[in-house]
């Protein structure tokens, strides 16, 4: 199958400091891959290089055969790819019908109820997103990125901020979401064990490198990932 | 509880109306609130053109005439704070330099007013493009520096000596008009006189008004809350951020613009205090003082500014008192006149429903 999004010897440098260095990865129509790894290990840098917010210092990004590395952030959520940040980032003072609406708007999505209803956010619709909680907010935050039917989605920490069993759920609505809609996703999570769950595919990212890319079962029994990282979340 | 951890229940499912996009422009200015704000706008020219019928008192019709041509440069500063979180202090750019514009065209082209007139707003929109693709790229503070240095670098410009055949330098140019040369079929008295060059002034304020509002109202001006907001969140929701703030900004000076061609007409005179740094700051403190959260706001400031500099200039502590009436309004109304009025009328408004007035 051939793969939605790809990641070519990704390498983003912040002066002398290597955050991504020389990171690859594939995703296919529909599969959900979980990135995980210690504080630092540089998946939110990881995540900017994907999405455009940084310019990468090596390699390519290939958003359906498509060579996106130069091109800027709106074109690439024009053309299939979205993403949700690690701090909620919402229109705080614009109600929640006007920031959907306005994405919708521009990617043409024509069932944005299904995400409303998936979500939960109907009771809220006519309410200012600083006006409603933080959980809704990210709620808000993950609809922004899958209306529109991208076809990949960016999701950093969609559980961050929730408590544990709520970032469990968010997770599994995720799932649940992309698989109906056909979606692929990047996850970033700490949640190991919720990544272990919805995930298809795990890349584990250990000081900016992979230190292992696999199934989740076999990323879990990987001795490398649990002397450095699992331990015994094993 | 998050929504997005709840199960979807029976309640929402049969709650849920028909599809959120099918519902009447959210997104935007719908025709029937376009069509009764431009009816209010039909009323509320003709009522003000009647002005001068009520105000016989040259003075004081002076002091209208005047505060609405600063009004229309105070909207149009206020437009652009409103809608894009952008406080320039350069707009005397647009409005000296479509001034500028227009005296040069009448002065040594020999120009009518009427093409001096659309030269000038022309000219200072041009500026604007110009100017505006530069000072959009960073926000805040520096973009506040940014139009501050633009606009003095203008007004050094002006007053160089190499260019005192063009620009008349420190002095100034006085603006010769043709002879039988009319605007609007007034002649040069007419348009020097207050009561006469009034609804020229009103006419302007209420035009620009409904354009900065229709602006305001339609999807553009969504999109431009939206990138106020949080840019980075509206280039991630597929939209270019750049353009819609350069338009925002050459509306604006467009704008400030017809402002600035209204003063050179009605003064025939131009000097480099239109393109200076007082002239920056007179506009700002008028919409400050007027408040910016409504269209109509800032032309209050203009309005009281205008007639306090009067008062204060009496006594001999113009800027004295022109600072403490500031601080007064910034601490006591630091949503300026308009801004306390609309509150007063929502607690009111909130009270009376016994829904609370907003905070």
């Amino acid at each position: 199958m051939t793969a939605v999004l790809e990641a070519h010897g990704v390498t983003l440098r912040y002066g002398a400091v290597v955050a991504v260095d020389d990171v690859s990865l594939s995703v296919e129509p529909g599969m959900l891959h979980g990135v995980i790894g210690p504080n630092g290990a540089g998946k939110s840098s990881f995540m900017d290089a994907l999405s455009g917010r940084r310019k990468l210092t090596a390699g390519k990004v290939v958003l359906d055969g498509e060579d996106i590395t130069k091109r800027s952030v709106a074109w690439r959520r024009r053309n299939g790819m979205a993403r949700s940040f690690q701090k909620t980032s919402v229109f705080s003072a614009m109600k929640v019908r006007t920031q959907l609406e306005m994405v919708a708007r521009r990617t043409g999505e024509e069932d944005l109820d299904s995400i409303i209803d998936a979500l939960g956010l109907r009771d809220f619709l006519d309410k200012r997103c600083d006006e409603i909680s933080y959980g809704d907010q990210r709620s808000v935050d993950i609809a922004m990125a899958l209306v529109g039917r991208p076809h990949v989605v960016l999701l950093d920490e969609p559980g961050a901020g929730l408590a544990q069993e709520e970032a469990a759920r968010m997770l599994d609505h995720i799932r649940t979401l992309c698989n109906e809609r056909n979606v692929a996703a990047v996850l970033v999570e700490h949640d190991v064990d919720g990544v272990f769950r919805v995930c298809d595919k795990v890349t584990v990212l250990s000081l900016g490198r992979v230190l292992a890319s696999a199934e989740p079962e076999n990323v879990r029994s990987d001795q490398k990932v649990i002397e450095a990282y699992l331990g015994s979340q094993a | 509880m998050p929504a997005v951890i709840e199960e979807q229940n029976p309640s929402k499912t049969e709650a849920k109306d028909a599809s959120v996009l099918d519902r009447p422009a959210d997104l935007g200015l719908s025709r029937r609130r376009l069509l009764r704000g431009l009816i209010v706008a039909v009323v509320v020219l003709v009522v003000g053109l009647q002005v001068p019928t009520f105000v016989d008192d040259p003075y004081y019709m002076g002091v209208i005439a005047d505060g609405t041509v600063l009004g229309i440069l105070a909207i149009s500063i206020g437009f652009l704070i409103r809608l894009s979180g952008l406080i320039s202090l350069g707009h005397t750019a647009f409005y000296g330099g479509a001034a500028y514009a227009l005296a040069i065209a009448m002065n040594q082209w020999d120009w009518g007013p009427m093409q001096a007139a659309v030269f000038g707003i022309l000219g200072g929109t041009l500026l604007a493009v110009v100017i505006g693709s530069m000072a959009i790229r960073i926000t805040g503070f520096g973009f506040l520096m940014l139009t501050l240095a633009f606009g003095q670098a203008l007004y050094a410009a002006s007053v160089l000596t190499s260019l005192r055949d063009v620009t008349g330098a420190f002095d100034g140019l006085g603006i010769d008009w043709p002879s039988d040369a009319t605007f609007f079929g007034l002649e040069q008295s007419d348009v020097g006189a207050s009561d006469t060059f009034w609804p020229l002034a009103w006419v302007a304020i209420v035009v620009v008004a409904v354009v900065l509002w229709i602006a305001g109202r339609s999807r553009f001006g969504v999109l431009l809350e939206a990138i106020r907001e949080n840019e980075e969140r509206a280039r991630f929701s597929g939209y270019n951020t750049y353009l819609p703030r350069l338009a925002a900004f050459t509306l604006s000076g467009a704008c400030a613009s017809v402002a600035g061609v209204l003063f050179a007409l009605k003064a025939s005179y131009v000097s480099p205090n239109t393109l200076g740094f007082l002239t920056a700051g007179d506009s700002l403190i008028a919409t400050l003082v007027g408040g910016f959260t409504t269209l109509a706001g800032p032309a209050i400031g203009a309005l009281l500014y205008i007639y306090a500099q009067g008062e204060f200039a009496e006594s001999g502590n113009l800027q004295l008192y022109t600072g403490l009436a500031l601080v007064i309004a910034v601490v006591f109304l630091p949503g300026g006149i308009s801004g306390f009025v609309v509150d007063l009328f929502q607690r009111v408004r909130g009270r009376l429903t016994g829904k609370g007035g907003k905070a």
